[in-house]
């Protein structure tokens, strides 16, 4: 008989995630300033959309998945439930301030994490296409100049000059920079290497110290920087494991929910940070791929293809669930293992860059995502 | 940088200190190839002055047997004191049980090597097959993965690329880390035992899927989801859960005189299976047929040629470098010995510079300038106060932000600089060329570093723009040069 205990948690309770801001206006800059602000919390791994959105009124859920699916789901509607582990986006829901899309993914099928975030991040037509991301070319179409505040800077953000990344460093026997010193050591470089020193200057006598890493605390402190009068318009969470092959667990103590708590937790930080710019604010989540219908033999779930979205901030004014369920019958399954998707989760992201960014859907349907017949889904969100 | 030096940076960890030029680059890059490697290291720093350079002591590089016990130990005891039995919650006991976990002080075992290390072209290859086979740490295996890489990768270095990837795909840290040690064959005596008493049991595609993905043949090969599932269906029954007793394991049907090679027969899928047109045998001899076929594929010598000359060739390496790795591959069966000559034969054609990830750059600082920034194998036992002014390596890697030892995605680190050049990760450069110099107390100046290196005129102006020691050795560690951005 298989036995899993569970080991890993009992010492990763800090999970790793990075922060990323971007889009900050310089100072000066008022032309055309555009209407909102846009958040992503990038899943890595792949959520389970199955998991999170549990579609318990569809009569084969609980034969496929019952020890992964959570019993104490909280009631959406008559057909979809929310899993235990979003209290907070519960409360978002019941204040018409939050909304789901289910059953959607990036047109992506052949269930690589690593070719699916390329897509996802890259929002280009075939994995590794892009050297920029759908994020940053929008930032840049919308002409939000100015720099941004983490270690590496993700692809979904690369592509608009101005992004810079901050994360708080911890060295020992190191001090503050110094102007003259990163001046002449920029003077020395060329190119990319020369623009990164150079976005140093901007730092000096910016010390953060002992600033909490955990990734509540970084929405909190993302949430306070885009509040303020030129604060960055655009910010990016990662956080990873999602990949949950392996004794995945059904509540919010079990290894997916633990992940969704940290979701949970991210979008609390957003609330609290934000303050009164969390009306004129959208968070949505991101993720490679979905996960395969039927649990795996190890208490687990494999790669598969539709899975869920999560949609926050003032912005939203009416809650919803946005699908148009695919059902999880075999025949019904994308090659008989996956929810299909029946929603491109880019029209999403579009609509969401519409709504923040104040750009027209057709631009970012031919300039961000390069398919100019994108469908537009912005009514079924945001009217 | 004079040719010795341009060699050292691209391909390896640069010269030591005292260490005397070879005229001859190219036949002495190659003949690193089959250099020793001890792992050498050093004691104390607490003292005063450093004890000598020498090899870790036996005891500190313990075997699997020894790691697999220790793993079991921590286990009893945490268990214990979870019942808060035998006084095993105290503090003192707490502290003591995690002494049976050795990921740190593979660590530093690791650091150390690459520091003081006089084969530093083995251990650059080291380090691009470490990361090809990565498996972070998720705890469960945070006594196999130094383990791993001694005895996967190093021992191997002069084998075939077949024997490393077979021996990667046994090894207790990989089939942890991707979950194999959960999966049971669809129709395995353990699967069939569990549902009848309402349990689920059955496979679990990950390793199976990366296996084909990362580590050999890549998706332009254009499998299906068929080939990934036979395939795991050969890796099943293979790994174990390392704190299980031998005498659960025995009644798995495996047989335990070597913990690298453990196979639970009751959770192998009977029959033949296919795996892209290859058809591999039943039981345990299976998973070689696979790995063998996975080796030799012409994907796999594309894939892997391609990725060699990324990493030590240049980010966009030419056609013709590709091929000429390719044909050592093809004509030498997969002998690594014949691939890493083709490597370093046309990293030393290109004149392109190579960006270097953040470890290298910190090991090839920490070598050129002689400075003392990482603590000896027995400074955590003794004086502790050494800790206000170093840092423990993982608290190094973490803020370099990279490590063998981070949970990360199993596709490793990549080569190319786009996904290394940002203002944070030249921050850390700058702070950490600082943290060298005060903390680290460098044994040569920068004046010295450059005239051995013979560095370029724009270092040297760049150097000399600055009047205290201290910015001209930042300077120094972060030009264009160093960093592996510009040929001077």
């Amino acid at each position: 008989m298989s036995e899993f205990k569970l080991t890993r948690r009992d010492f990763l309770k800090a999970s790793g995630a990075s922060l990323f801001l971007a889009g900050l206006p310089i100072p000066g800059y008022t032309q055309d300033k555009p209407p909102g602000t846009i958040s992503v919390i990038i899943l890595e791994g792949g959520m389970d959309g199955l998991t999170a959105i549990p579609p318990f009124g569809d009569p084969n859920l609980m034969s496929m998945r019952k020890a992964i699916t959570p019993e104490n789901f909280l009631k959406l509607n008559s057909f979809f439930g929310l899993h235990p582990s979003f209290n907070f986006f519960s409360g978002l829901m019941a204040k018409n301030n939050a909304a789901v899309v289910h059953a959607t993914n990036f047109p992506y099928v052949l269930r690589s994490h690593f070719e699916g975030q390329n897509l996802m991040q890259g929002g280009g037509t075939a994995p590794f296409s892009e050297t920029t991301g759908w994020l940053g070319r929008s930032l840049d179409l919308a002409k939000t100049p100015g720099r941004a505040l983490s270690l590496d800077m993700p692809l979904i953000l690369r592509g608009h000059n101005e992004v810079d990344n901050f994360f708080p460093a911890s060295i020992k026997s190191s001090s503050k920079l110094k102007d003259n010193l990163i001046d002449m050591i920029t003077q020395s470089h060329a190119n990319e290497s020369a623009t990164s020193f150079g976005k140093l200057k901007k730092k000096v006598g910016m010390e953060v110290k002992n600033m909490p890493r955990d990734p509540a605390s970084l929405a909190v402190y993302a949430g306070k920087e885009m509040a303020k009068e030129n604060g960055p318009l655009a910010s990016v969470i990662k956080v990873d494991r999602f990949d949950t092959h392996a004794n995945q667990g059904a509540d919010e103590n079990g290894n997916h929910g633990a992940q969704l708590t940290i979701v949970d937790d991210i979008l609390k930080g957003y609330r609290e940070g934000l303050g009164d710019a969390w009306d004129r604010s959208i968070i949505l989540t991101l993720t490679e791929f979905g996960r395969t219908a039927f649990a795996n033999g190890t208490n687990g779930t494999d790669h598969g293809y539709g899975s869920a979205g999560l949609l926050a901030g003032g912005m939203i004014n009416k809650s919803k669930i946005i699908a148009q369920w695919p059902g999880l019958a075999k025949r019904d399954l994308f090659e008989e293992r996956d929810l299909m998707s029946t929603i491109d989760y880019r029209s999403v992201c579009a609509a969401c860059i519409e709504k923040a960014l104040g750009l027209d859907h057709d631009i970012i349907a031919d300039k961000v995502f390069y398919t100019p017949k994108l469908p537009r889904v912005y009514d079924y969100i945001f009217s | 940088m004079n040719e010795q030096f341009r060699v050292a940076h691209k391909l390896g960890l640069m010269f030591l200190p005292e260490t005397p030029l070879p005229d001859d680059v190219k036949s002495w890059a190659i003949s690193q190839l089959n250099s020793k490697s001890p792992a050498l290291g050093f004691m104390l720093v607490s003292r005063g002055t450093n004890t000598p350079i020498q090899e870790w002591p036996r005891e500190l590089q313990p075997s699997l047997d020894e790691r697999v016990q220790m793993w079991r130990t921590f286990w009893i005891n945490e268990d214990l004191a979870r019942a808060k039995k035998d006084g095993q919650d105290s503090a003192s006991k707490q502290n003591e049980n995690r002494k049976n976990l050795w990921g740190e002080r593979d660590e530093l075992k690791f650091v150390h090597r690459n520091i003081y290390g006089e084969d530093q072209l083995r251990l650059r290859f080291m380090a691009f097959w470490t990361n090809h086979f990565t498996t972070g740490n998720i705890f469960d295996n945070i006594n196999t993965i130094g383990h791993a890489m001694d005895t996967v990768v190093l021992a191997n270095l002069n084998s075939s690329f077949s024997d490393m990837l077979y021996k990667s795909t046994t090894h207790p840290s990989m089939l942890t880390y991707l979950d194999n040690i959960w999966s049971s064959g669809e129709n395995s005596a353990e699967a069939r035992d569990a549902r009848k008493n309402g349990f689920q049991a059955g496979l679990n595609d990950n390793l199976g899927r990366e296996l084909l993905e990362l580590h050999s043949v890549s998706p332009s090969a254009k499998y299906t989801e068929k080939d990934i599932r036979n395939a795991a269906n050969v890796l099943a029954g293979w790994g174990i859960e390392l704190k299980r007793t031998d005498e659960w394991m025995r009644s798995q049907g495996a047989d335990i005189s070597d913990y690298s090679n453990l196979y639970k027969k009751r959770w192998a899928e009977p029959g033949v299976k296919n795996v892209m047109g290859k058809v591999i045998n039943q039981g345990k001899g299976g998973l070689r047929e696979l790995t063998d076929f996975l080796a030799s594929h012409d994907h796999t010598i594309n894939h892997l040629s391609t990725k060699l000359a990324q990493h030590f060739v240049s980010d966009n390496p030419s056609k013709s470098d590709i091929i000429f790795i390719e044909n050592a591959w093809k004509k030498s069966n997969g002998n690594l010995n014949q691939i890493h000559t083709a490597v370093i034969e046309r990293a030393i054609l290109s004149k392109e510079p190579k960006f270097q990830w953040p470890m290298t750059w910190l090991f090839q600082t920490l070598r050129l300038s002689g400075a003392t920034f990482v603590h000896g194998w027995d400074d955590l036992n003794q004086d502790r106060s050494i800790f206000k002014r170093l840092m423990r390596v993982d608290k190094i890697f973490v803020e370099l932000g990279q490590s063998f030892w981070s949970t990360r995605q199993p596709d490793g680190y990549s080569s190319d600089k786009a996904e290394w050049i940002s203002g944070e990760m030249f921050e850390r450069r700058i702070r950490f060329s600082e943290a060298i110099y005060k903390a680290g107390r460098p044994q040569y100046n920068s004046i010295q570093i450059m005239d051995r290196i013979g560095a370029g005129a724009p270092t040297r102006k760049l150097v000399d723009g600055f009047r205290n020691e201290k910015e001209k050795f930042i300077a120094l560690m972060c030009s264009p040069e160093l960093m592996g951005l510009e040929n001077v």
